[in-house]
């Protein structure tokens, strides 16, 4: 009874603490890359990290409750984790010039494309899906 | 025992320190003043650029003591299994929709590089590190190095990508007539990776889980490509 009661206790401490989630998934990060380093597989760490924490969430041995303080905080603040790579211009000088003014262009253009294409195709087969499933034409 | 000397450390806090502060700062005046230019990820680099020329300080001497900052995106990315799993029902019964959105997606990405590339006559290791800059960072590095680009050199574009693509995403969403929150997801998610996924959590938490995995699937897709297809082709 006793024990049982702590094991409540800490559970309740765990799920309202941010910092705690966070060390969780700071651990799973590095099973992660156990897994990877282990079974050579061809991915980032990261990514094997993620299949674990959705495999364990999916099976209920872990509840979302239990992560998703911690969770918030990392994608809340994933700008911050750019922010150093982004110095690696401080190396190339070169990227300052005409050359890259061309390449900031390639990328915008590229980019702009790469959306409309991709929302476009999504939103016609969406379309095609909402109006074969409900029998209902769409209105615009 | 190593201890690392004090040379070494002062300068690691000193410019986590400013790299912190100028962040926070940046997200502070981005609250205040909502624009484009405002954006954390563009006003933050900009002025530490600005510090570091004014300090001579190069880009290996700045990310040796700053590297662990990068290094957290790992974890973010494994959170991104939060919001995955909560939109699992949305994700399962539009998952063909998104996989051929992804290709589709990624295909013009690659050749629309390549074409404008050849166009305004980039090099080669130019043109090869451009192509994989739709990925987020941990992925489109891989890809780099696999196909022969300069892992370093993507890194720089993938940024680049990331701040201007969130920008572009935000006007795209305006002017395109998209009905449903998947198209609105995945056009963030495919175009501008971790920044578009950070500003598709500002529209809703819906649009983020689906930026979120858009994101994460076409790096996995990519870098099983580029690992596999020369062995195939071969």
């Amino acid at each position: 009874m006793n024990r049982y009661r702590t094991v409540a206790t800490w559970r309740r401490h765990f799920r309202a603490s941010a910092v705690l989630q966070i060390l969780l998934l700071l651990a799973l990060w590095q099973v992660g890359e156990l897994v990877v380093r282990l079974t050579r597989l061809p991915l980032p760490g990261a990514i094997a990290g993620l299949f674990i924490l959705l495999a364990l969430l999916g099976t209920k041995r872990l509840s979302v409750c239990s992560v998703r303080r911690g969770a918030s905080w990392f994608l809340a603040e994933m700008l911050l984790f750019f922010v150093p790579a982004v110095m690696a211009v401080l190396d190339h000088p070169e990227l300052f010039g005409l050359q890259g003014v061309k390449i900031l262009l390639v990328i915008l253009t590229s980019t702009c494309l790469v959306m409309i294409v991709t929302a476009g195709v999504i939103d016609a087969f969406y379309r095609i899906k909402v109006s074969g499933e409900d029998h209902v034409p769409a209105i615009d | 025992m190593y201890l690392p000397s004090i040379d070494v450390v002062l300068p690691a806090l000193a410019w986590s320190a400013v790299t912190i502060a100028l962040y926070f700062a940046g997200k502070m005046v981005h609250r205040r003043f909502p624009r484009w230019w405002s954006s954390p990820l563009l006003l933050a680099p900009l002025l530490l650029v600005v510090v570091a020329l004014a300090f001579r300080v190069t880009y290996g001497e700045y990310i040796r003591g700053t590297h662990w900052l990068v290094a957290l995106l790992a974890p973010a990315t494994v959170s991104f299994a939060v919001p995955i799993f909560e939109q699992w029902p949305l994700i399962r019964r539009y998952w063909l929709l998104l996989v051929v959105g992804m290709l589709v997606g990624s295909a013009t990405s690659m050749l629309s590089s390549w074409g404008l590339a050849t166009l305004f006559g980039l090099d080669d290791s130019v043109r090869l590190s451009l192509l994989p800059r739709s990925l987020s960072t941990p992925f489109a590095m891989i890809v780099s190095g696999d196909i022969g680009g300069t892992p370093a050199l993507t890194a720089v574009f993938v940024v680049i990508t990331g701040v201007f693509g969130a920008i572009i995403g935000e006007m795209v969403l305006t002017i395109l007539p998209l009905r449903s929150s998947l198209a609105r997801g995945a056009l963030l998610g495919m175009g501008a990776h971790g920044a578009g996924t950070a500003k598709a959590y500002q529209i809703d938490r819906e649009v983020g889980a689906i930026a979120g995995l858009v994101m994460v699937l076409v790096g996995v897709l990519n870098v099983l490509a580029a690992s596999l297809l020369p062995n195939i082709l071969k």
